[in-house]
C-alpha cells in the first residue's frame, strides 16, 4: 500500500513540473522520516556516497566527456561522409547512410538525443537536397537516433549495471548484437520502401572515397576499439576505459581533426598544422574550446547524476520497506510467470520512457523489477537489454516521446508530422522488441561466449 | 554555445565565470588523474594510491557544487508534457508550488548535510527530526580521516585548531565533506531565486524536458522553411 502512495507522490510531483531529481528526493525523504527511523543526516550521506561510493557510476562523466569532444570536434560530419561513401549508392542510399551513421555515432556517444542532434542536423538537410521528403528524413533519424542507448558504450547501461550490480562489460557486450540487428532491420526496411517508392539513390564514388573517408572517420571510430578492446582485453576497468577514451577524444579533436582548439581556423580557411604552431601542445589544455567542452559535459553530468543520486535515496526506501519482495510475492501468488512479468515490465517502461530521461527512469524501475526477475529465473543481462529497448521505443512513441521532440526541433517541423513519419519504423522496432524479449540468446549469447555464464542467478 | 547563460550584472558575470570554470576544472582533474593512473600502471608499474579516492571526492564535489548552477540556468530535467496543456495562469501557480517543493527539499537536505558534516568539523549537529530545534552536544569527530589521501604539509597549521594539536596522517574528513553543506546551501539559495523569478513573472517553469534543448536550438535554423 505504502508503495502506491510513494509512487503516486513521485509521479504527481513530476507532472506539476517539479524537477525529476527533486520529485524523487522529496518523496523519499518524507517517506523515510515518517515511516522509518532514518535521520536526515544519513540521507545526506546517501547523497554524498552516490558519487563518492559508486565506482561504476564514475564512468558516466568520462563517457559524456568523450562524446562531447567527439560531437564538437566534427566527428559526426566525417562519419556521415564515410557512411555515404559506403552505402549511399543503394536505393534509398542517403537514408540508409543516415541509419548507419547513427549506429556509428551511437558507438561513440551514450545518449539518444545527442545522436539525433549530431547526425540529424546534417543528414536531414542533405536528404532533402537530393529529393527526399522532409517527413521521411525526420522519421528515419528519429528512430535511428534511439540506437544511441542500445549500442555500447551507453550511459543507460552503466546506470543499469550500477543499480543492479551486474557487470558493465557484460551489458556492453550484450548490446552489440541487438544494436546491429536493430540497425540492420531499419536499413532493410528503408531499402524495401525505397524499392517500392523509387526513392533516389546516390552514385558510387569508388573504393578510393570509401578508403579516404574511412581513414578520416577512423580516427574517431578507433575510440570504439579503445573502449571495447580495453575492457575485454582486461586492460582497463570500464571507468578507466571511459577516462582514456575522453583523453583520446580530446587529443583527436584538437590535434587531428582540429575543428576546435588553438589550431582551428574559423570559417572556410584550412586548419593550422601542428608544426606551424607547436606551442599548441600546451595551449590545448587551456583553450576556451577545451574549457567550454569540459563545462558542457560537466553540466550534463551534474543534471544526470543529481537525478541518479536522488533515485538512490528512493532505492534506499524500497530496500528498507522490502517493497520488491512484497511485489514479487504478490505476483508469484497471482500465478504470473516470466512471460506475463515481462509484458508488465514492457508496459511500465513504454509509458515511463515517454516522459522521462531514460537513465533516471532506469534507476527507479531497475531495483523494483530486478529482484522479481531473478526470482522468476530471468537472466539479469537479458532483462537489462529488454529495459533499454523498451526505453528506446518509449522515446519515439506518441504522444510525448523525447526523441520526437528533439527531432521536431532539429528538423523544424510539427511533432505530428514526425510521429506519422516515424510510424513504419516504430513498427519495426516493436517487432524487434518482441524478438529481444522472447529470444534471450540475442542478448546473452555474446557475453556468455566471451565472459562465461552469468554469475548472478537465483 | 550560442545559448550560454547571460548574467545581468558585473558581479553576476564574475560569479558565472567562477561557477562554469569550477565545473570544467573539476571534471578535467577527474579525467587527468584517472588517465595518469592508467599510464603509471602500464608505463611505470606504479600508481597514485590516493588517485581513486581523490577522483570519487572530486566527482561528489562536481555534482554537489554544480547542481546549484543547473538550477540557476534552468537545466534541471523535468516532465513538461502535462503542464504545457494548462493556461499560463494555472501554469504559473503550478510552477510556484513546484518551487516551494524544491525549497522544502533543499531545506531538509541542508539540515541533514549540516548534521552529517558538523561532527567531522568538531561542531554540533542540530536536534529535531524534521526541523532544527537547537544544537545537540555532538561528539567531536574531527580526528576522522579519509582512507588514502595523505595530509598536505601546508595545511599543518590547522592541527592545533581542529585536532587539539594532534597531527593528521591523512586528510581529515571534514575537508572533502565540506562540499555537502556548502553545495546544498547554494542549492537552497538558487531555488529561492528560481521561486522569485517565477513569482515576478521572469520565468514560467523550473525545468527543461530534455538534455539537448540548447543544442536543438543551435541547429534548428538549418532546416528552417520548407
Amino acid at each position: 500500500m505504502e508503495v502506491v502512495v510513494l509512487f503516486t507522490m513521485v509521479i504527481g510531483l513530476m507532472l506539476i513540473g517539479v524537477p525529476i531529481a527533486i520529485s524523487l528526493g522529496t518523496s523519499s525523504i518524507i517517506f523515510l522520516l515518517v515511516l522509518s527511523d532514518t535521520s536526515l543526516a544519513s540521507i545526506a550521506q546517501t547523497l554524498f556516497q552516490a558519487m563518492a561510493g559508486h565506482y561504476t557510476l564514475l564512468a558516466i562523466p568520462f563517457f559524456i566527456l568523450a562524446s562531447s569532444f567527439m560531437s564538437t570536434g566534427g566527428v559526426a560530419r566525417r562519419i556521415i561522409r564515410f557512411s555515404i561513401a559506403l552505402v549511399g549508392h543503394l536505393p534509398g542510399g542517403l537514408a540508409i547512410a543516415g541509419v548507419f551513421a547513427c549506429m556509428l555515432f551511437a558507438a561513440l556517444s551514450g545518449s539518444s538525443p545527442a545522436t539525433v542532434v549530431a547526425i540529424g542536423s546534417i543528414v536531414i538537410v542533405g536528404m532533402r537536397e537530393v529529393g527526399y521528403t522532409k517527413d521521411f528524413a525526420a522519421g528515419v533519424i528519429a528512430v535511428a537516433g534511439t540506437l544511441g542507448i542500445l549500442i555500447p558504450p551507453s550511459i543507460v547501461m552503466v546506470v543499469y549495471a550500477s543499480a543492479t550490480d551486474v557487470s558493465v562489460g557484460r551489458m556492453f557486450l550484450a548490446g552489440v548484437i541487438p544494436g546491429l540487428l536493430a540497425g540492420t532491420m531499419l536499413m532493410v526496411t528503408i531499402y524495401i520502401i525505397a524499392r517500392v517508392r523509387n526513392l533516389p539513390k546516390g552514385e558510387w564514388k569508388g573504393w578510393g572515397e570509401v578508403r579516404s573517408s574511412g581513414f578520416e572517420a577512423g580516427w574517431g571510430l578507433f575510440l570504439i576499439v579503445i573502449i571495447l578492446g580495453g575492457i575485454y582485453g582486461g586492460i582497463f576497468t570500464p571507468t578507466e576505459a571511459a577516462a582514456v577514451a575522453a583523453v583520446y577524444a580530446f587529443l583527436i579533436s584538437t590535434l587531428v581533426y582540429r575543428d576546435m582548439g588553438p589550431l582551428h581556423v574559423a570559417g572556410e580557411g584550412k586548419n593550422l598544422a601542428l608544426w606551424s604552431k607547436p606551442h599548441a601542445l600546451l595551449t590545448i589544455f587551456f583553450h576556451k574550446d577545451t574549457r567550454n567542452t569540459l563545462f558542457e559535459a560537466g553540466k550534463l553530468t551534474v543534471t544526470l547524476m543529481f537525478i541518479i543520486a536522488n533515485a538512490l535515496i528512493l532505492k534506499h526506501v524500497l530496500t528498507d520497506e522490502q517493497i520488491p519482495q512484497q511485489i514479487s510475492a504478490a505476483m508469484l501468488n497471482a500465478g504470473f510467470g516470466p512471460v506475463m512479468f515481462l509484458v508488465i515490465v514492457n508496459v511500465i517502461l513504454l509509458i515511463g520512457g515517454q516522459f522521462m530521461e531514460p537513465s533516471g527512469l532506469l534507476v527507479i524501475v531497475a531495483p523494483l523489477v530486478f529482484p522479481i526477475a531473478i526470482e522468476l529465473g530471468i537472466d539479469p543481462i537479458h532483462l537489462g537489454i529488454i529495459m533499454v529497448v523498451n526505453m528506446e521505443i518509449g522515446m519515439i512513441t506518441p504522444p510525448v516521446g523525447l526523441n520526437l521532440f528533439v527531432t521536431s526541433g532539429v528538423a523544424n517541423m510539427p511533432m505530428m508530422n514526425v510521429v506519422r513519419a516515424a510510424l513504419p519504423f516504430l513498427a519495426v522496432l516493436f517487432v524487434f522488441l518482441i524478438m529481444v524479449t522472447y529470444i534471450p540468446a540475442i542478448s546473452t549469447w555474446l557475453p556468455t561466449m566471451m565472459m562465461g555464464p552469468e554469475i548472478i542467478v537465483r | 554555445m550560442a545559448h550560454a547563460y547571460e548574467a545581468k550584472t558585473a558581479v553576476g558575470r564574475i560569479v558565472n565565470e567562477i561557477e562554469e570554470t569550477a565545473i570544467a576544472v573539476l571534471l578535467g582533474l577527474m579525467t587527468i588523474i584517472t588517465f595518469i593512473n592508467v599510464v603509471l600502471r602500464y608505463g611505470f608499474n606504479t600508481g597514485l594510491i590516493w588517485g581513486l579516492e581523490a577522483v570519487t571526492f572530486l566527482f561528489a564535489w562536481l555534482v554537489l557544487f554544480g547542481v546549484s548552477y543547473t538550477v540557476k540556468v534552468t537545466a534541471q530535467l523535468g516532465v513538461d508534457a502535462l503542464i504545457n496543456l494548462f493556461s499560463p495562469a494555472t501554469r504559473r501557480i503550478l510552477a510556484l508550488v513546484a518551487g516551494a517543493v524544491c525549497i522544502a527539499y533543499a531545506a531538509l537536505v541542508l539540515k541533514g548535510a549540516w548534521d552529517y558534516w558538523a561532527p567531522f568539523a568538531g561542531l554540533d549537529a542540530t536536534s529535531g527530526r524534521w526541523f532544527p530545534t537547537g544544537f545537540e552536544n555532538s561528539r567531536d569527530q574531527a580526528w576522522y580521516e579519509v582512507i588514502d589521501i595523505p595530509f598536505p604539509e601546508w595545511l599543518r597549521w590547522i592541527e592545533p585548531i581542529m585536532n587539539e594539536g594532534e597531527s593528521y596522517e591523512k586528510l581529515p574528513r571534514f575537508i572533502p565533506y565540506a562540499m555537502l553543506p556548502f553545495g546544498v546551501a547554494l542549492l537552497l539559495f538558487r531555488f529561492v531565486q528560481a521561486f522569485v523569478r517565477v513569482w515576478i513573472g521572469e520565468a514560467n517553469s523550473l525545468i527543461v524536458s530534455h538534455e539537448a534543448e540548447d543544442d536543438v536550438k543551435d541547429v534548428a535554423h538549418m532546416n528552417a522553411g520548407n
